[in-house]
């Protein structure tokens, strides 16, 4: 579905912040964090149609929902993430668990279902992950038996057990994937049937306000029209066709969580003096805690921009794409978390402050819907497939777009992610040449420089253009100060780690050394302490003592 | 009964910030909002349909992405919406908009009340709604907290200095409005939203309402921003700490020093 | 309409400045677009005076023979029991203070504009703050306020004597008669004002916009009269000068009966009990949230009472519960001017500040140094405000 238009969008954005404005207070999230208690009240507001109608965004307008697009759906789970990660997840479940549907299913499943859970305001699960079964479902255990009767096939009997599924006490709708006689498959599994029962909610360390649970089916029948897309073995085919799409979600978790804890860190910073002057007036504190971290999730925004309306351009799987997008935000969120713990020192560290919440809830960012090494692997997998198909080409070509970007326009840090780009082709094309990649360290960390490198470009050309995506909270000065930061940092990263990596897994780097430019490089970073200066000075204005 | 209710789109002042060196305003991440007395007047507006069923027609003027706070109104339940968007209404002060809100009146035909919030917050003049009623040669009714239609008659609770009064009035009449104290502002759900984009938007030009070019912008405008600066600091209080009896005969030094009690 | 000429030198300046956003810079050239609403901020940072916003010829209206400055009188009712069923609102008296001064400045009269159903010799007090000439509208239909009966009535006056400048209180009722006034008049209207003065010979009028986070001047050149509202408590209220006497001017007005289109049902007055209301008191004893307890807001009365003020309270103490919203000072309660304001508890949102910055002497107890209300504040106590009220009370009373 394209996404909507921005004031629509916007509408519904206001109406969700002034929702929780008045009904998710920080006392009220901590009072249910502490009691790991599901706030059942505020889902149902939530998914009511005269209150907000969240869920109603995953339902086209065919079968009663608002037809959102991927660009929707990032900025509401971007705001949800704001206010907290355990709520957001329970939407996000329901998104998820409704995805196999949109996705697969047949027509007439579709007007059934869908009709039901905008009607119905069902709550949904997703139930994938079982013990020996994770982002690997090789080992799927779960099967779904043929039922005949009279001889034709009336419907399946579900057996086994899935754990840590989000929603998983709570939910009316249940997508759970089985291995059927054709192959691994989605069914539609509905709370009340029998044999199917919810286990007790997980004690976890963050995102306590998400109902997670194990789910036991032990010969749980359901009819055969609830085999979703009606022909067995297509569920993994399934669900890997959304992965650019889920992933995005949760890219989108981690950029407003860990926004959300940049800008405690900001506001508390001016008002905190120590040593005659506000916190906020020592580079020592700004730049090492808190501007390399804005710098960061507004690389990952770009990014999860970029994809979010490729796809609703019509673009199928990005699956590389969606991973870069889930990989950065999620671990810039995350690391963004912990210093604002250390920015707000011992208050950071207790309760009373929203921050260490925060850091709690975002770990599971960079865990569920795929790791950050399995996020590592498949960048890796993704883009070799592309250096290997164009003979090094890849990211040469994009170099040179960089190029003739910075000659348009020298404020955008093109020049340095160019440099960037130029370095991992180099370093990939030396790994080629040595056979490096049958090492898996050498794999996953590919996968880390390609993420720096693609941010860094999709980052310049974000802060080239005439007018901002309406996300973006800063000026132009800021937006491209930021992109500069980022493109120097990320040249630095590949071009001093990549011939080091290569060497540490060989016994040369050939001409490694000089293909990427270190000394370029290193002149690029020129300008980088008067850039953090800048974009720590906007950052105060940006996000005043309250 | 037809009602048209004016709303504006103005930057949220509580997050406006202000750079002391230029002195101007620091627009970029300031949300922009509907006005709250508008919000009040719409929802005031939509309580009135409920009870009567009245067509309400929701007005804002502004430059294109004003079209949010009439959106915003049709999503609460109005059943059509106008934007008056012009160059030619850049610049103007509340002569010119109410001159122009007027005209857009006209344009609509019978129209039997109009609501207005008693202010906007970017501006605090409370003089457009006025202005409008004015130059429709209608009566107004400024600072109502509550409307209520009985038969012919419309009965208000307005704010005065130092209290309240009850007035009676007959359409077509404006109303101001001020936000009552048990007040909760109502926002659209997701579906309302969506819906909204199915219902009746016009956008009029300064031609379509009929506005005579000389009567508008900074041209038609009588008032002119000769300048804008930040707001005068005071001097740095002289700042005392101690224990609380050191607080106290600080005070009370103070006090006999600015005469407030004796020696 | 608003220009970029070739002087622009791409730096970038005005588009952070930009209220709107309506500037982005284009191939080193700033282009503005259509959110622009002629505010003239991105003109005052242009280094090279790039931009123009060019005026249209001055009106071609004859402005000559308009003199003089008017002062609209705002009556109000009094007690039960009072002689006279009215008296002057005392914002009235301001208004003749800075009146005054701009009359004098511009070597012209002042005159008071009276309507009323019955004059009670109010010519006597309104000379005695300098204006030199009533003019008296007396008619039965002016009973009491009524927005298309004084409107008529005012601009009948001021067709008729051509003033250059008038004020009104920013009241209730001043905000409701003086836009009809002017939009009538097809006038400019600049709303509560904090100063005023005269400029080349013009009204300059100051005001705050933005809630209170910016200031403007502005400046009415092409019409007359140049109209203000100023909020009461603002202006500085001259010595009155016992016996000097206004030259009272009868104005004859027709006003039809029919021209009563808002008519009042019901009128409550609401009267504090216990005290002078906030917005007159001298002296002013406000507390916040670091006021913690009801019980803590009582000690506060007590000062009051020994220091013979009227209590105020911030909106969050408002909030919690501690204090009525009547005795609520700030942006959405009263704006104050005492001469002494003791803020006990209060950190200074500047929502609070607004409406108390204009105090005489402003002395501020607070646990936090960083707090906002010490920069408002001329002496500030680094202290709990909960310890040190009782502390203050027990020293008053031993004297």
């Amino acid at each position: 579905m394209p996404s909507m238009d921005a004031i629509s969008r916007n509408l519904m954005l206001d109406s969700l912040k002034a929702y929780a404005r008045k009904n998710i207070s920080h006392d009220f999230v901590r009072e249910k964090d502490q009691a790991n208690e599901f706030p059942a009240g505020i889902l149902k507001d939530m998914y009511d149609h005269s209150i907000l109608g969240v869920h109603l965004l995953m339902v086209p307008e065919e079968y009663g929902g608002v037809s959102g697009g991927t660009y929707d759906i990032y900025r509401i789970c971007e705001t949800l993430a704001h206010i907290d990660l355990g709520i957001a997840t329970a939407v996000f479940a329901t998104f998820l668990g409704t995805d196999p549907l949109n996705v697969g299913g047949t027509e007439d499943q579709k007007k059934k279902w869908l009709q039901r859970i905008a009607k119905e305001n069902l709550m949904v699960a997703y139930a994938a992950t079982e013990a020996d079964a994770g982002s690997d479902l090789v080992n799927l255990r779960t099967r779904a038996e043929h039922v005949l009767k009279n001889g034709a096939l009336a419907g399946y009997r579900i057996t086994g057990n899935k754990q840590w599924i989000s929603n998983g006490g709570v939910a009316d709708l249940y997508t759970v994937l089985a291995l059927a006689p054709g192959g691994p498959s989605w069914f539609l599994v509905e709370r009340n049937m029998e044999g199917f029962v919810p286990g007790k909610h997980e004690d976890k360390h963050g995102i306590r306000l998400s109902n997670t649970a194990g789910l036991s089916l032990d010969g749980v029948y359901v009819p055969k029209e609830n085999l979703i897309g009606e022909v067995e073995g297509r569920g993994l085919l399934q669900a890997q066709a959304v992965f650019g799409y889920t992933r995005l979600m949760v890219a989108a978790f981690g950029l407003g969580a860990g926004w959300e804890a940049v800008e405690q860190a900001v506001r508390y910073s001016q008002q905190r003096i120590q040593a005659g002057g506000p916190l906020s007036d020592k580079q020592g504190y700004t730049h090492k805690l808190i501007v390399p971290h804005a710098v960061r999730l507004e690389a990952a925004r770009a990014y999860i921009e970029e994809t979010a309306n490729r796809l609703d351009g019509g673009e199928h799987g990005l699956q590389t794409e969606g991973s870069i997008a889930k990989y950065s935000a999620t671990e810039a969120g995350n690391r963004a978390a912990e210093d604002a713990i250390q920015a707000l020192g011992g208050y950071g560290y207790t309760r009373d402050f929203p921050v260490e919440k925060i850091k709690r809830d975002i770990k599971i960012t960079c865990i569920y819907e795929g790791t950050s090494e399995i996020m590592e692997m498949t960048i890796y997998r993704g883009r070799w497939q592309e250096h290997l198909k164009t003979r090094g080409r890849y990211y040469a070509d994009i170099a040179d777009r960089m190029d003739a970007l910075h000659d348009r326009n020298p404020n955008v840090g093109a020049r340095s992610a160019g440099l960037a780009l130029r370095a991992l082709a180099a370093v990939m094309e030396e790994c080629r040449l040595q056979k490096l990649t049958r090492h898996q360290t050498v794999t996953f960390k590919l996968g880390r420089f390609i993420a720096l490198a693609e941010q860094a470009y999709v980052f310049s050309e974000a802060a080239a253009k005439e007018k901002y995506s309406e996300s973006v909270r800063f000026d132009v000065q800021a937006w491209q100060a930021m992109a500069r930061i980022f493109a120097r940092d990320a040249a630095l990263a590949i071009a001093a780690e990549g011939p080091a990596m290569v060497l540490g897994a060989s016994d040369g780097a050939g001409g490694l050394y000089s293909a990427v430019n270190m000394e370029e490089v290193q002149a690029a970073q020129k300008g980088m302490t008067a850039d953090m200066d800048l974009v720590a000075a906007k950052l105060k204005q940006t996000f005043k003592a309250k | 009964m037809h009602i048209a209710v004016f709303v504006k789109q103005v930057p949220d002042t509580t997050e406006v910030k202000i750079n002391m060196e230029t002195g101007t305003l620091i627009r970029a991440g300031v949300p922009s909002i509907v006005n709250p007395y508008d919000h009040f007047a719409l929802q005031a507006a939509m309580e009135l349909k409920k009870a009567h069923g009245c067509r309400v027609t929701v007005i804002s003027m502004g430059p294109p992405q004003a079209r949010s706070v009439v959106q915003m109104g049709l999503a609460l339940g109005a059943d059509d919406g106008v934007l008056l968007s012009d160059m030619a209404f850049a610049g103007s002060d509340t002569w010119a908009t109410s001159y122009a809100l007027a005209k857009s009146v006209k344009k609509l035909g019978k129209v039997d009340l109009l609501l207005a919030g008693m202010q906007a917050i970017d501006g605090d003049t409370a003089q457009t709604g006025p202005g409008v009623a004015q130059q429709l040669g209608i009566p107004q009714v400024t600072f109502c907290e509550k409307i209520d239609v009985d038969g012919k008659k419309i009965i208000a609770r307005r704010l005065i200095d130092g209290g309240h009064e009850i007035v009676e009035a007959k359409a077509p009449v404006l109303f101001t409005m001020i936000m009552p104290k048990d007040y909760v502002p109502r926002y659209p759900s997701f579906p309302d939203v969506h819906a909204s984009l199915k219902k009746p938007f016009h956008v009029w030009s300064a031609e379509d309402i009929g506005a005579e070019k000389r009567y508008l912008g900074l041209k038609g405008s009588p008032t002119q921003v000769a300048r804008i600066y930040p707001p005068p600091l005071r001097e740095k209080a002289e700042m005392t700490s101690g224990t609380a009896q050191d607080a106290v005969e600080k005070i009370l030094a103070v006090m006999r020093r600015e005469h407030f009690i004796g020696e | 309409m608003i220009n970029v000429s070739k002087k622009c030198i791409g730096c970038n300046k005005c588009v952070p400045v930009c209220p709107f956003a309506a500037i982005q810079l284009i191939d080193r050239k700033a282009v503005i677009n259509e959110a622009c609403t002629l505010c003239g901020a991105c003109v005052q940072v242009c280094p090279v005076q790039a931009i123009e916003i060019a005026r249209e010829e001055a009106s071609t209206r004859d402005l000559t023979g308009h003199k003089g400055v008017w002062v609209f009188v705002e009556l109000m009712q009094t007690q039960a029991g009072d002689k006279h069923p009215h008296k002057i609102r005392p914002v009235t008296f301001e208004l003749l203070s800075i009146g005054r001064r701009l009359a004098d400045e511009l070597g012209e009269e002042l005159s008071a504009i009276l309507l009323t159903d019955k004059n009670a010799g109010f010519e006597k007090e309104l000379g005695s703050y300098g204006a030199d000439k009533v003019y008296l509208v007396e008619n039965p239909e002016l009973y009491e306020y009524n927005t298309d009966i004084f409107s008529t009535a005012i601009i009948a006056l001021a067709h008729r004597h051509k003033p250059a400048i008038m004020l009104y209180g920013a009241t209730i009722m001043g905000r409701d008669l003086a836009p009809r006034v002017a939009s009538s008049l097809y006038t400019g209207l600049t709303a509560d004002c904090t100063a005023l003065a005269i400029k080349d010979g013009l009204l300059l009028q100051s005001r705050p916009a933005f809630g209170g986070n910016i200031m403007a001047d502005i400046l009415s050149p092409n019409s007359r009269p140049q109209m203000a509202t100023v909020r009461p408590n603002v202006m500085k209220l001259a010595e009155p000068i016992y016996g000097k006497v206004a030259l009272t001017v009868r104005e004859d007005i027709k006003i039809d009966k029919s021209l009563r289109r808002v008519k009042v049902l019901e009128r409550e007055l609401s009267r504090e009990t216990g005290g002078a209301k906030i917005e007159e008191a001298r002296i002013i004893v406000s507390g916040g949230r670091g006021m913690k307890t009801k019980a803590g807001f009582k000690q506060l009365e007590e000062l009051c009472r020994l220091l013979g003020g009227v209590v105020g309270a911030s909106r969050g103490a408002v909030d919690m519960g501690l204090k009525e919203k009547s005795h609520q000072v700030g942006q959405s309660g009263t704006t104050v001017s005492p001469k002494l304001y003791l803020a006990f508890g209060i950190s200074g949102a500047v929502q609070h500040i607004v409406g108390m910055k204009s105090s005489d002497v402003i002395v501020a107890v607070n646990k936090d140094p960083n707090a906002p209300i010490f920069n408002v504040a001329k002496y500030g106590v680094v202290g709990d405000a909960h310890e040190i009220a009782p502390k203050l009370i027990e020293a008053l009373k031993k004297k």
